[in-house]
């Protein structure tokens, strides 16, 4: 095994080319059977099941996708409105199993898509922090040794023993940023770059998430906002209707992603 | 101004883990060694139920006190000049109040597993989580709650004069048979009651059904032999005189007892967890 402290020269340029891939899916299919009228009631189920008049519809999410993703790299996915791209980060976020093909993700991954997940408002912010950390399966020993540094980062010091209904939402997503980053994942999943907080708040996380990279985090941003995806990302992925269209540089990527916008 | 901060450390327990979607091992093998990777996320959770069952009420640890009681002495005044029993050489509070206790848990773990498991479907399609998790802790949570009521329990007892006997000793294993049970029939539940709205209702009419299929508030002998043959398939049963019968008759429940609710216990767990892990997929795609 390579120690990636070796390769330190290459992270600047993105990809630590020593160590193997933090991301690698191989012919990923994803297929929906969604049954074709909605059946909420199991009376309904059973007498339709009975009568045979149980028709699915089929929908392929994702087809024969194939991505490898370096540590130290920095990916963006851009793509119309269900194009795929949420289902390819529940993929490598091992939330839904591929109906085929492969998945292999090496490390520990943190998902930037929910902040806040299991936020309590009865709760104080600083109970909510040991809950919202359990979910990542962070011990309560491990975050009491690290709570300090969370509620820095949050600038919440004087409001960490309050109940959060009385926080704003702003306060509530630096919180929930600074318990979904309090550790460097080896890959970083984010869904849209958030817009936490004051500007200077934001320019903390992406200080923070620029950091995490260069000590070889891979990221994977999918974004509407191709301005953000240009700005951080070396490489870019369009997806359209579940397929892989384009990938390259992002600066490529991107003009052909907005070609085919201006196309009728 | 926003303050300098120091870089996040690294993950603790920096164990490399790999996650290789064609090496998994079988679902329900899986989703146990995930629920042991993750019991912080149930310990947690489970506090986090009890902190705020506490928290919302005004009369706090007193109410998990108060109400079995005040149904206790309600249901006394009603029932216990109508059952007439064989021998009554114990107070009839007493006799109700241990399946009082058993039904509620029952009733309420359950009936929350299916509420857990159908809130918690948002959250577990963002972030991977064992979801059984939260049934577990929703288990935890009663049984603390039960445990509780054990208190006043103890009390009436002492000041009802009935003797303690060290068989109550064996309360704390039915208890824990009954939470075994209670898990299985939960996740068993919960896993149709993702998909369907109906389900939950339906089975709420159920527990209501099962109450009274239970000697609860009523002696067995005043039963129809037949139909006592018929309740000795009710779990419940079995599992209420583990926990009653060192109240009542100071003594350990029979052998066949203990079998029958042991048996009971790991058949509902094992189907529940079976269906619960295996439905994984559907549970994904539902979402």
């Amino acid at each position: 095994m390579t120690t990636t402290a070796d390769t330190a020269p290459e992270i600047s340029t993105g990809a630590h080319r020593d160590a193997a891939p933090a991301i690698e899916l191989t012919g990923i299919d994803v297929r929906f059977s969604m049954p074709s009228e909605r059946i909420v009631s199991f009376k309904e189920y059973v007498l339709k099941r009975i009568s045979g008049k149980l028709e699915h519809r089929e929908l392929w999410a994702l087809r024969a996708m194939d991505l490898v993703v370096q540590p130290g790299e920095f990916v963006g996915v851009v793509g119309r409105n269900g194009a795929g791209k949420s289902t390819l980060l529940k993929v490598i976020s091992r939330v839904l199993t591929p109906t085929s093909g492969r998945v292999v993700v090496r490390g520990q991954v943190a998902p930037l898509l929910e902040l806040g997940a299991g936020f309590h408002f009865d709760l104080t912010g600083r109970e909510n922090v040991y809950l919202n950390a359990s979910l990542f399966g962070y011990s309560s020993r491990v975050v009491q040794r690290h709570l300090a540094d969370v509620i820095a980062f949050s600038e919440l010091e004087e409001f960490i023993d309050l109940p959060i209904r009385n926080y704003s939402s702003g306060m509530l997503a630096r919180l929930g940023f600074a318990v979904a980053t309090m550790f460097r994942p080896d890959i970083l999943l984010i869904d849209e770059l958030l817009a936490v907080g004051d500007v200077g708040f934001q320019e903390k996380c992406l200080e923070r998430i620029h950091d995490f990279r260069s000590r070889g985090t891979a990221i994977l941003l999918v974004s509407h906002q191709v301005g953000a995806i240009a700005g951080h990302c070396h490489r870019t992925l369009w997806i359209e209707r579940g397929v892989l269209k384009a990938e390259g540089s992002t600066d490529e990527v991107l003009q052909r992603y907005a070609e085919g916008f201006a196309e009728p | 101004m926003s303050t300098p901060s120091s870089p996040a450390p690294n993950q603790p327990a920096r164990r490399q883990q790999v996650y290789d979607s064609s090496r998994r091992p079988h679902p329900a093998i899986e989703e146990l060694q995930e629920l042991l990777r993750f019991w912080h996320l149930v310990v947690q959770w489970s506090r986090r139920n009890i902190k705020l069952r506490y928290k919302r009420s005004i009369l706090g640890v007193l109410w998990t006190l108060l109400e079995p009681l005040m149904l206790m002495t309600i249901l006394t005044v009603v029932f216990s000049t109508v059952f007439r029993f064989p021998n009554q050489a114990f107070p009839f509070p007493l006799y109700i109040l241990p399946g009082l206790l058993l039904y509620d848990f029952f009733n309420r773990s359950t009936m929350q597993i299916v509420e857990e498991t159908v809130a918690s479907l948002g959250l577990a399609s963002r972030i991977y989580v064992p979801r059984s998790a939260f049934a577990l802790a929703t288990v935890i949570t009663y049984l603390v709650n039960w445990a509780i009521a054990l208190i006043p329990l103890i009390a009436i007892m002492l000041v009802l004069r009935q003797p303690l006997s060290w068989s109550l000793l064996t309360v704390p294993l039915g208890m824990f048979l009954a939470a075994v049970f209670a898990l299985g029939v939960g996740l068993l539940v919960a896993t149709l009651g993702v998909f369907f709205h109906d389900v939950k209702l339906t089975y709420q009419v159920l527990l209501t059904g099962w109450f009274y299929a239970t000697p609860i508030i009523y002696p067995l002998e005043i039963v129809p032999e037949n139909i006592q043959k018929a309740l000795l398939l009710n779990p419940l049963l079995h599992l209420l005189a583990l926990v009653r019968q060192p109240v009542i008759l100071a003594r350990v429940a029979p052998l066949e007892n203990w079998l029958a609710a042991l048996g009971f216990s790991l058949a509902a767990l094992a189907a529940g967890w079976w269906v619960f892990t295996t439905r994984r997929n559907v549970f994904d795609y539902h979402s």
